[in-house]
């Protein structure tokens, strides 16, 4: 048996995976106090920087909602040889259903038609004095699902109509149809190049932000190699910071955008709308929400990383 | 302890700061190294502390080859070596008491722990009163002292102090002389970085003296 004693050391704290951890989260909440002007203004830079995102999100989605109800218009109406009888105008109903692209067949009677004439005359009534009830012609008319509303989808589902035994003719929009899928087309390339610089341009003050708190920092980084930390002691705490940075700038964010969309932005009229019953813009879908959320995470971990790439070089 | 076989530092392709240094210091010695400004005093401390790899030749700290060690394995080389730098590198905005323990964090300690060892390691220097301050409201020489205090919390092998005595005057400079002697009495081989000679004369301990990048006044010089 050897007599030599181990050489005495202290027992060490926040062993295992869990001690760790919190070890690491008290020293990056620690760092958040000590350095609390510098997380400001990270936190406000992320705050920022969601919500310029979140609020464009909230223009594209309710464009998106408003050219959804404006693509609602598109309809096709089918005129008939002559005039069916009721188990002709089932299966022919059936059969138009049965196209790809159909959402909804209804059918217009001679009487609906002349009644819906009427009601555009209103007031002017007297125009109408002489003519029968059965001067025009009886209709089927079609809605779209929403992924056929645009000019190429219609003019091949037109195509397949005008097929169906019994029918004549055929009516759309179709001048206005070309013009609003040409719009929709552009305002879609300009959101998503719109978004992307916005997003880059976020990407890039939010990372030079980090660097320079970091930077500011780099005395602490050096000393800490310097004594013999380890590349993950050092890094870990400045990674959780990061990434608590990220959630309350983007917790923030979306605390601002739900404020501000419910203190004016929801009942706002919805002036780009045709529909005046469908008044004030929507609010982000969940996902979304949860998206901008993450990112912002993201925004404060990745900042921390590439910038301390720069900073640790144990 | 320390070995350095045929060493040569350049920092950029033409300033070479080392010229084929030979030299050796045994465990528990205590040596100055001394030479006028520019000689490569601190290029040398920072190549055992490992903060540079040699140009060419090879750098022994405890047995263990620093030119053949992977990145992952430095730090646990700079656990067993205290530094004193010559601009001290504390850290402003933290307290006496946190510059000291970040030695001790660094290794895993518990709190209660760090702060005995601490509180232990100022009251050797005549500090203890201020443990609570921070380092811009201590004086030249009690900012030098918590350096020594970092340095020194763990016991360390090797203590390196690059020009410890910069603008003390001469109370201050004997009571770092016997912090010094009392960690080399107690086993920690010092080597320390100076031209005051003043101090090395008081001392009476083994001098190696560089110039231009070479030893030019030593035992190793004979060899
Ligand atoms: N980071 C660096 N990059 C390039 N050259 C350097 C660097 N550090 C030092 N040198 C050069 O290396 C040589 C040795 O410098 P070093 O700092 O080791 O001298 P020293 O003996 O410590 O001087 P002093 O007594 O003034 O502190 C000098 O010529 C210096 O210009
Ligand atoms: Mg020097």
């Amino acid at each position: 048996m050897s007599l030599n004693k181990p050489v005495k050391r202290p027992k060490l704290a926040n062993e295992g995976v869990v001690g760790r951890f919190t070890f690491f989260v008290n020293r990056a909440l620690l760092n958040i106090r000590q350095n609390i002007f510098v997380n400001l203004v990270t936190i406000g830079t992320i705050t920022l920087a969601i919500l310029i995102i979140s609020l464009f999100m909230l223009v594209f989605v309710n464009l998106e909602g408003v050219s959804n109800d404006w693509s609602k218009r598109v309809q096709v109406t089918a005129y008939f040889e002559q005039e069916l009888s009721p188990p002709e105008l089932a299966s022919l109903k059936s059969l138009v259903q049965a196209i790809p692209g159909t959402d909804r067949v209804t059918y217009v009677s001679k009487e609906e038609a002349f009644n819906r004439f009427r009601e555009r005359l209103k007031g002017q009534e007297l125009l109408l004095d002489g003519i029968t009830t059965d001067v025009l012609p009886s209709s089927v008319e079609i809605s779209l699902k929403s992924a056929s509303r645009n000019s190429d989808a219609i003019s091949a589902y037109v195509a397949r109509l005008k097929k169906v035994p019994g029918i004549t003719e055929v009516q759309y929009g179709e001048e206005w149809v070309q013009r609003y899928t040409t719009f929709m087309n552009f305002m879609r390339m300009a959101g998503l190049l719109l978004g992307s610089f916005l997003f880059l341009a976020v990407v890039f003050i939010v990372s030079n932000t980090i660097k320079l708190t970091i930077y500011s920092r780099k005395e602490e980084l050096e000393i800490l190699g310097l004594v013999g930390a380890t590349r993950f002691f050092i890094k870990a705490p400045f990674l959780i910071e990061g990434i608590l940075q990220g959630a309350a700038g983007a917790g923030l964010a979306l605390v601002i955008l739900t404020g501000c969309y419910y203190a004016f932005l929801h009942n706002a009229g919805n002036f780009l709308s045709f529909n005046p019953a469908a008044s004030g813009l929507a609010f982000l879908p969940p996902v979304h929400i949860a998206g901008l959320f993450v990112s912002g995470v993201l925004l404060g971990f990745i900042g921390s990383i590439t910038s301390l790439k720069r900073f640790v070089s144990v | 302890m320390i070995q350095l076989h045929n060493v040569f530092l350049s920092y950029q392709k033409e300033v070479t700061a080392l010229h084929g240094i030979n030299l050796r210091v045994p465990r528990g010695e205590f040596i100055f190294l001394t030479g006028p400004s520019g000689a490569g005093k601190s290029t040398l401390l920072r190549l055992l502390y490992a903060a540079l790899i040699p140009t060419r030749g090879q750098v022994v700290i405890d047995g263990q080859n620093v030119t053949r060690m992977t990145r992952s394995q430095i730090p646990y080389l700079r656990r067993s070596i205290g530094v004193v730098f010559q601009d001290f590198k504390l850290l402003p905005n933290r307290t006496v008491l946190e510059n000291v323990a970040i030695t001790l964090e660094v290794l895993g300690w518990g709190k209660q722990d760090i702060n005995k060892k601490v509180y232990h390691i100022l009251k050797q220097m005549g500090l203890e009163h201020k443990i609570n301050a921070t380092p811009l409201r201590l004086s030249g020489g009690e900012q030098q002292r918590v350096a020594l205090a970092r340095a020194l919390v763990n016991d360390p092998k090797i203590l390196l102090a690059d020009e410890p005595t910069g603008n003390l005057d001469e109370e201050n400079k004997d009571l770092i002389l016997n912090i010094f002697k009392d960690a080399n009495i107690r086993g920690t081989t010092v080597v320390v970085a100076t031209h005051d000679k003043r101090l090395i004369e008081n001392s009476h301990k083994r001098i190696v003296s560089l110039d231009k990048g070479k030893i030019v006044e030593g035992p190793d010089v004979a060899q």
